[in-house]
């Protein structure tokens, strides 16, 4: 009986009532989130769209006023994330390695884990500012090689985080299988972990290049810019994020335009390889 | 060979276990071998683990050692100098300093209920079907480079709010005594509001996700027990859950506010670029990395390069205490997690 | 020197006994820390060629404990440590100038689960091979069938040896890590509770398996079922809170154990 004249309550109404109110306010949030990706994505198809040619991709930046196309940042930016993920990759892999298995109980894993995580999160304005530091002002140039570099770094901490987080996840006793006949751990890690964790890994890689490859604030000052086609890695190089950064703040429609058309293609490739990575993340998991 | 009896005799003898001397010998040199590449192994990945730590000291080196003329000539004086003054060459960093704090202020009280009520309706409301999707979509917008939100802000955010939102404001808040101030001045469209608000958007996917992952680690029969009890889904979460997650909600609110502080492209498009300081939130300013995105190229007297790269400095210190209390109180819900 | 002895853990050197049982494995007063808490208390036992012995007793008896001093697992983590000695023949397997992966290839072990590598049911078994020796292929596919004929797995996998070891069901997974320790020709075979993930029937198979590898090996298992280790054993040695209780032929030990608490054990009447 008190339960029933309980449910009828007026403190049972207003809980009640302030479960409806937050319950709604959950909704409304969530609706709120996803309308920004929504509002986002469609004005980028909007604008990005209407400049989209052929010539996008087979002309090069145009001086204002005139006709032309990204083909060189394009190659630009695929040059230097390309470079920064053979330079960063190896070494990240490497790190991640010895915290998830040499080092794993070491206080050296313990600092280096914390100062990735930092790193991960740094502004990458500061890196850019690292590298003008250590190459530009060495070499008295901006190259090609800097920009790479600056993204490299910005590489290598994604990777340090994903292999050890996916090698952790292979289970103890393969290693001890490994350790059971007779392996060494090197070959351990390299023939049976690192197969193990193969998948997780990639992912950590095409998460890594979908960051890298809209990066505009490291490149500012370490690959500049070319009005050109240059493949000279010792000379400033153009990228799609440097290009639509100067066209996009540019008084001239045409400009304008070609920086919408380069958002778009640098969203739609970011958003495919997350999408993929996720995808190999979540296949691998469920295996 | 293909029956699974016993072996014969003599097959045993062959190939059977026990090993003679001589090939014991011949394990123990192969073996030497192996142990020498383990060796050669643990120390190239226990250099890459270091090369983590230099990396990171050397960005420290670099720009201290890049910012000592700024630091001679102004000494703390910079910190609290509001000019910016590239003719006379007298600078000073409080206008950027104010700018990111300002903005960051404004896209963490914005980010952070909306993004505990993502998070919220992800563990406990959403249909099972809609979870994933909804998950990854809020990802997604994690994932869209910064730049792609400067664009945006520019050309379609920044507008939107100078026709419909900005005369609104200044029309009713401007008007109410004590805060009027902040909404006060024409409506520009571009400023320290409208780069607070695209920062909101950008901090909000971090926050939903890391948020969601430390409302999942609560053990269900803690919730469970509660549901028994008869409480609603709201008093759950407002008396279980946070409580129980306080910690990492705040360690994922700090690493928000971490990117918010260091964000460069997306603010550098649409906070005007203007080295003052403005009572109201309406006007346009600056934020360090804006500074550094706008001036670095163009700076060509070792004075004025120095004083930028000691702006990047400031910023790197700011982040790092941020970043590295965030990690710190992770670190401890995770130890109280796993025990 | 008759079997009733045997309830006293004897401590002599690794001659031939009388009754023709050679020690292939003699632990003599080991203690194992895991940190500052004391595992295994002084035991000290023996492990004869040719014969199997089961190690049983309540969970957190210590009994998985010791199996992994025989082939210093341990060794993988921190904080973890053994003292005392325990004989291969003639070497201290615990002193420090010991070549782990010699010895884990001299002492084979099985896991409670499966472990097949992620790489194809043919590459499990040549893995192990091709790190001490070089074959040419046919040599090679000899002796990968050799194993697999030896864990009795052939049969079944003749046909899709390409596959991965992973596809394979539970009890032919554990036969598959059979066929891998046997290949890499070890003399002493561990078994950590090789049966508790399988079915009866994978179960049954895995006791014939024992049962015809012990002659050619030194063989140890760790179970919680004592009707395994009545089936499969020639020795048992019931383990309790650390310390090893009794030790002798396993018909004594089940049918007239001499201490009180290996009698309440075996009757089912803690555990």
């Amino acid at each position: 009986m008190a339960l029933v004249s309980g449910a009828k309550s007026p403190l049972y109404a207003q809980r009640r009532r302030r479960n409806g109110i937050a319950m709604a306010l959950a909704y409304a949030a969530t609706a709120f989130g996803l309308t920004w990706l929504v509002l986002i994505l469609a004005v980028l198809l909007w604008n990005g769209f209407s400049g989209l040619s052929l010539r996008v991709f087979t002309e090069m930046t145009p001086p204002p006023g005139a006709a032309g196309g990204l083909l060189n940042p394009i190659l630009g930016s695929i040059v230097m994330t390309g470079i920064a993920v053979i330079i960063g990759t190896p070494l990240g892999i490497l790190a991640g390695t010895y915290m998830a298995e040499y080092g794993r109980y070491d206080k050296l894993s313990a600092v280096v884990r914390f100062i990735n995580d930092i790193l991960l999160s740094a502004p990458s304005i500061v890196i850019g500012l690292f590298i003008y530091e250590i190459m530009v002002a060495q070499m008295g140039h901006f190259s090609a090689w800097a920009g790479a570099i600056a993204l490299a770094v910005i590489v290598v901490p994604v990777v340090v985080r994903t292999t050890e987080d996916m090698l952790i996840l292979v289970p103890d006793t393969l290693r001890e299988a490994a350790a059971s006949i007779g392996l060494p751990r090197a070959l351990m890690i390299q023939k049976v972990a690192y197969r193990a964790a193969r998948a997780g890994m990639i992912t950590g890689v095409l998460l890594a290049v979908a960051r890298i490859s809209g990066e505009t604030a490291p490149l500012l000052f370490t690959a500049l810019n070319n009005q050109f086609w240059s493949t000279n890695m010792n000379a400033p190089m153009a990228s799609l994020p440097v290009v639509i950064f100067q066209f996009a703040l540019s008084p001239y429609k045409d400009w304008q335009e070609l920086a919408w058309t380069g958002a778009l293609i640098i969203t739609l490739s970011v958003l495919t390889l997350s999408i993929v990575a996720r995808a190999l993340a979540s296949q691998s998991k469920s295996q | 060979m293909e029956s699974r009896g016993r072996q014969p005799v003599a097959d045993v003898a062959l190939q059977g276990g026990n090993i003679a001397v001589a090939e014991v010998a011949d394990r123990g040199k192969v073996l030497q071998k192996l142990r020498m590449t383990d060796i050669g192994f643990r120390w190239l990945t226990r250099g890459a683990a270091i090369a983590v730590l230099l990396i990171l000291g050397g960005i420290i080196v670099s720009l201290v050692w890049g910012s000592l003329e700024a630091i001679g000539k102004f000494g703390f004086g910079f910190l609290v100098t509001e000019s910016w003054n590239p003719v006379t060459e007298q600078f000073g960093a409080l206008s950027p300093i104010y700018g990111t704090i300002v903005t960051s202020i404004i896209a963490m009280v914005i980010a952070v209920p909306i993004g505990l009520f993502i998070a919220l309706f992800l563990t406990e409301l959403c249909p099972m079907f809609l979870r994933r999707p909804i998950g990854i979509a809020i990802e997604l917008l994690a994932g869209i480079p910064s730049i792609i939100y400067g664009i945006w802000g520019l050309f379609v955010f920044a507008p939107f709010l100078q026709q419909h939102v900005q005369p609104f404001l200044i029309n009713t808040l401007g008007n109410v005594p004590g805060i009027g101030g902040l909404f006060a001045g024409p409506p520009y469209g571009i400023g320290v509001l409208t780069a607070g608000l695209i920062l909101a958007i950008m901090v909000l996917p971090f926050i939903t996700s890391i948020s969601r992952d430390v409302f999942s680690a609560v053990p269900p029969v803690l919730k469970e027990a509660a549901y028994g009890l008869g409480c609603t889904t709201w008093e759950v979460s407002r008396y279980v859950v946070l409580p129980f997650t306080r910690v990492g909600v705040i360690g994922g609110v700090m690493l928000g506010l971490g990117r918010a502080l260091g964000e460069t492209m997306a603010v550098t498009f649409v906070i005007g670029n203007a080295h003052r300081i403005s009572a109201s939130i309406m006007a346009p300013g600056t934020t360090i990395s804006a500074t550094i995105a706008n001036e670095f190229t163009e700076a060509v007297e070792p004075i004025y390069t120095s004083s930028l790269i000691l702006l990047g400095l400031i910023l790197f210190a700011i982040t790092f205490i941020v970043l590295a209390c965030a990690r710190l109180l992770l670190m401890r819900l995770n130890a109280r997690v796993g025990a | 020197m008759t079997m009733a002895n045997f309830t006293v853990p004897t401590v002599t050197s690794t001659v031939t006994s009388a009754d023709g049982l050679t020690e292939k494995i003699s632990v003599r007063n080991l203690d194992f820390f895991y940190g500052d808490h004391r595992a295994l208390k002084t035991i000290n036992v023996a492990l004869y060629h040719g014969k199997v012995t089961a190690f049983i007793g309540p969970s957190g008896c210590g009994k998985s404990t010791l199996l992994r001093v025989l082939n210093r697992m341990y060794d993988l983590y921190p904080n973890q440590r053994a003292t005392g000695t325990v004989q291969l023949d003639h070497d201290n397997i615990l002193s420090p100038s010991q070549d782990l992966n010699l010895l884990r290839a001299k002492v084979g072990m099985v896991f409670q689960k499966p472990t097949p590598f992620p790489m194809t049911i043919y590459e499990n078994i040549a893995f192990g091979i091709r790190l001490y020796e070089k074959l040419p292929k046919s040599e090679l596919d000899g002796r990968v069938q050799h194993a697999l004929e030896r864990a009795a797995l052939w049969n079944e996998v003749k046909d899709k040896l390409g596959a991965n070891g992973q596809s394979l069901s539970g009890g032919q997974q554990q036969r598959l890590c059979i066929a891998r320790t046997v290949a890499v020709r070890p003399e002493v075979i561990l078994f950590d509770e090789p049966c508790s993930a399988l079915d009866p029937i994978s179960t049954a198979k895995i006791e014939e398996l024992i049962d015809e590898l012990k002659e050619d090996y030194t063989i140890a298992i760790v179970t919680h079922n004592m009707q395994q280790a009545a089936r499969v054993s020639d020795f048992t040695a019931f383990m309790y809170l650390g310390e090893l209780v009794e030790y002798g032929e396993t018909t004594k030990i089940f049918t007239a154990p001499n201490d009180r608490r290996t009698q309440d054990y075996i009757t089912g009447r803690f555990g």
